[in-house]
């Protein structure tokens, strides 16, 4: 017999008591919720350890990123309007290619007032985007800000590519003595830039 | 007749400073949790939910699993079982070979930790690099980890220091943890690049859309699984849950419980292989399917391993996760170990005051002082309750039985607070052994009651 038989026998043996699927309706309708998400969410960013900044109205990004990373050399971006963008993560082949990139500027769908995650849709051939840029900007439509994880789970997807992730701010680590660390592997730096 | 436990506890505490700071720092984490599970005002509700949820998906193993892997298989991922440590360790192994991979990258898993993946794939030629920092920097240590979410958290940063000096080129002296952990990053990155194929553990698998999601503050699972094409992702059986819905329960408490923070930096899903890449998916019993027939433990099966339990526990915090003789440590470790094998992690069951705190700080409601507390009720069955304690009681058994002796001996009582100290604090008492005996009244209650004292 094959061991999943054998597990799934074994599962089916030392079940012998069956318990409901719990209505969790009840739960999302008191969870956490906000008067005011865009503002919660800027006060979550700065405790998870990023930013959250909001784009004025026509402001154009690239002149957000020329003004507020003058030293990025490696700029890489999928997104059209990111005209500075020196590198487009979907034409490369190898993603170790993208290592050594200063900056990433991605597309965010979702933001979650409760706890400061983005959620990403990978929308890149390369993933490793997302990870491996020393800084990130996240754009995301400031409409679309919710209340909780909740009410996230409800609106994501992942995508032709299999692949989506919350990103709450900055890689980090409290690995040595406890003592918080910014930019363990991931981007040392967030920025959420509410469009 | 003391246990394996309190012998290496005594050890631990005998570095005073260390075992002090080790003692503080933990409970600032618990304070953490407290902070962030106040902040939501439905975190009691949240608990019944998650434990609810937990004892559906553990009830209903079978029809999930099978549902999983129909849905990781439709996504396109190669789908293992594994009954056992062994087979585990063979099938990850297969895939590495069959790709000739020589370099190999994971993020933390607790589940690899169990099944010794890493001296298998060494001992078969293949080299492993754990890319959690603190799992890095206990792998160059040749230790393990002593905390399950902070494994590294009995290691001082001089000793990171004087290992990255040797190991990365650090400065000599420098032991800044922002410059330590930066020199990590440097010199994993190109352990990432170079790798030829990456593992990671999972916190939860969905039935519902076949994806495995891992949480990490790093970034290090993330960074691993999009450089090598090759993807192997493992998980325990317990570790699914039904839907996205349920997911989201889970979620909101992990890294609040874990560490106090709202969520971690990353909480990936995993639902597909990458383009031209491939992802494999092994479901691995050992042992699990068992605690499903035992009525009073089977709650050990909702854990999600945040570790609150630890940080919380005036035991493990007082004698550190190197004390106990499972590899997972604290409470849930006393309960997961007398599950595997109760006459080889028995030594663990004393490492407890009966506090109860972790039962009311875990997420998912595991009742561990309760199990606990059962587990002590088994030792004399299993042959392993303390013989000086079963002489006690036996004797106290005796006296409580004859109302005449009891009194006689409570008269007599008094006359011990005058003996030498010899005496009372010898090998013969074990309520001597690091505490002070209070003394004994000078009148018993009874007395002081038929004299008419007591108003």
């Amino acid at each position: 017999m094959s061991s999943r038989e054998d597990i799934l026998q074994n599962i089916r043996r030392a079940t012998y008591m069956k318990y409901e699927k719990p209505d969790l309706k009840p739960l999302e309708d008191v969870a956490l919720s906000y008067p005011d998400r865009l503002e919660q969410f800027f006060l979550v960013m700065k405790q998870v350890g990023g930013e959250a900044v909001l784009l004025a109205k026509r402001e154009d990004v690239n002149d957000f990123i020329s003004r507020n990373y003058p030293e990025a050399m490696r700029v890489a971006s999928n997104l059209e309007f990111v005209t500075c963008a020196t590198c487009n993560p979907d034409r490369v082949e190898d993603p170790s290619e993208l290592d050594g990139t200063d900056l990433a500027v991605i597309a965010g769908k979702i933001g979650v007032a409760e706890n400061g995650a983005v959620w990403i849709e990978q929308d890149v051939k390369q993933r490793a985007i997302y990870f491996i840029a020393e800084k990130l900007i996240i754009l995301l439509d400031r409409n679309h800000i919710v209340n909780n994880m909740h009410e996230a789970y409800k609106l994501i997807d992942t995508g032709k590519y299999g692949f989506g992730t919350f990103i709450s701010g900055p890689s980090k680590t409290a690995d040595i003595e406890q003592a918080l660390v910014m930019g363990a592997h991931g981007s040392r730096s967030v920025v959420v830039a509410l469009i | 007749m003391s246990t394996k436990h309190s012998k290496a506890a005594a050890e631990f505490l005998e570095n005073k400073k260390q075992a002090a700071w080790h003692d503080e720092t933990l409970w600032m984490v618990r304070e953490k949790r407290d902070q962030l599970s106040k902040k939501v005002p439905e975190w009691e509700e949240l608990r019944n939910m998650a434990c609810a949820t937990k004892l559906y998906s553990n009830s209903h193993l079978d029809e999930l699993l099978v549902e999983f892997e129909r849905n990781a298989r439709a996504n396109g991922a190669h789908v293992y079982w594994a009954k056992d440590a062994d087979e585990y360790c063979n099938i990850v192994y297969n895939i590495l070979n069959q790709h000739g991979v020589k370099h190999f990258i994971k993020s933390k898993s607790m589940l690899a930790e169990e099944c010794e993946l890493n001296p298998f794939l060494q001992n078969k030629g293949i080299e492993v690099v754990e890319s959690d920092l603190g799992e890095r920097i206990l792998q160059l240590m040749h230790l393990k980890p002593s905390h399950i979410v902070l494994p590294a958290i009995h290691i001082k940063r001089e000793q990171v220091g004087e290992l990255f000096e040797k190991e990365m080129g650090t400065e000599k002296g420098n032991y800044d943890p922002t410059y330590l952990t930066h020199a990590a990053r440097k010199n994993l990155r190109q352990r990432f690049i170079h790798a030829q194929a990456a593992m990671t553990g999972t916190n939860f698998a969905v039935a519902s859309t076949g994806e495995v999601v891992v949480c990490t503050n790093e970034g290090n699972a993330d960074m691993g699984t999009s450089q090598p094409k090759l993807q192997i992702a493992a998980f325990g059986i317990e570790k699914i849950v039904p839907d996205r819905e349920s997911l989201g329960v889970f979620i909101r408490m992990l890294a609040r419980s874990a560490t106090g923070q709202p969520v971690t930096t990353y909480t990936s899903h995993y639902r597909k292989p990458r383009e031209g890449g491939e992802l494999h998916i092994i479901i691995v019993d050992n042992g699990r399917s068992n605690i499903l027939a035992n009525p009073k433990h089977i709650k050990a099966l909702n854990c999600i391993r945040c570790g609150a339990c630890m940080n919380t526990c005036p035991v493990y915090r007082r004698s550190g996760g190197y004390s106990y003789t499972y590899f997972i440590p604290g409470p849930i470790g006393i309960n997961l170990g007398m599950l595997k094998a109760p006459l080889h992690y028995h030594d663990n069951v004393s490492a407890c005051s009966l506090c109860y705190s972790c039962s009311l700080v875990c997420p998912v409601k595991v009742d561990l002082a309760e199990q606990i507390y059962l587990w002590r009720q088994d030792l004399d069955k299993l042959g392993k309750a303390n013989c000086m304690k079963k002489v006690m009681s036996g004797g106290m058994k005796f006296m409580m039985n004859r109302p005449q002796v009891f009194n006689m001996a409570l008269s007599w009582a008094p006359q011990v607070n005058k003996m030498p100290r010899f005496l009372i604090y010898n090998g013969l008492n074990g309520w001597g052994k690091g505490r002070e005996m209070p003394n004994f009244a000078d009148e018993s209650f009874n007395e002081m009651w038929k004299k008419g004292k007591v108003k």
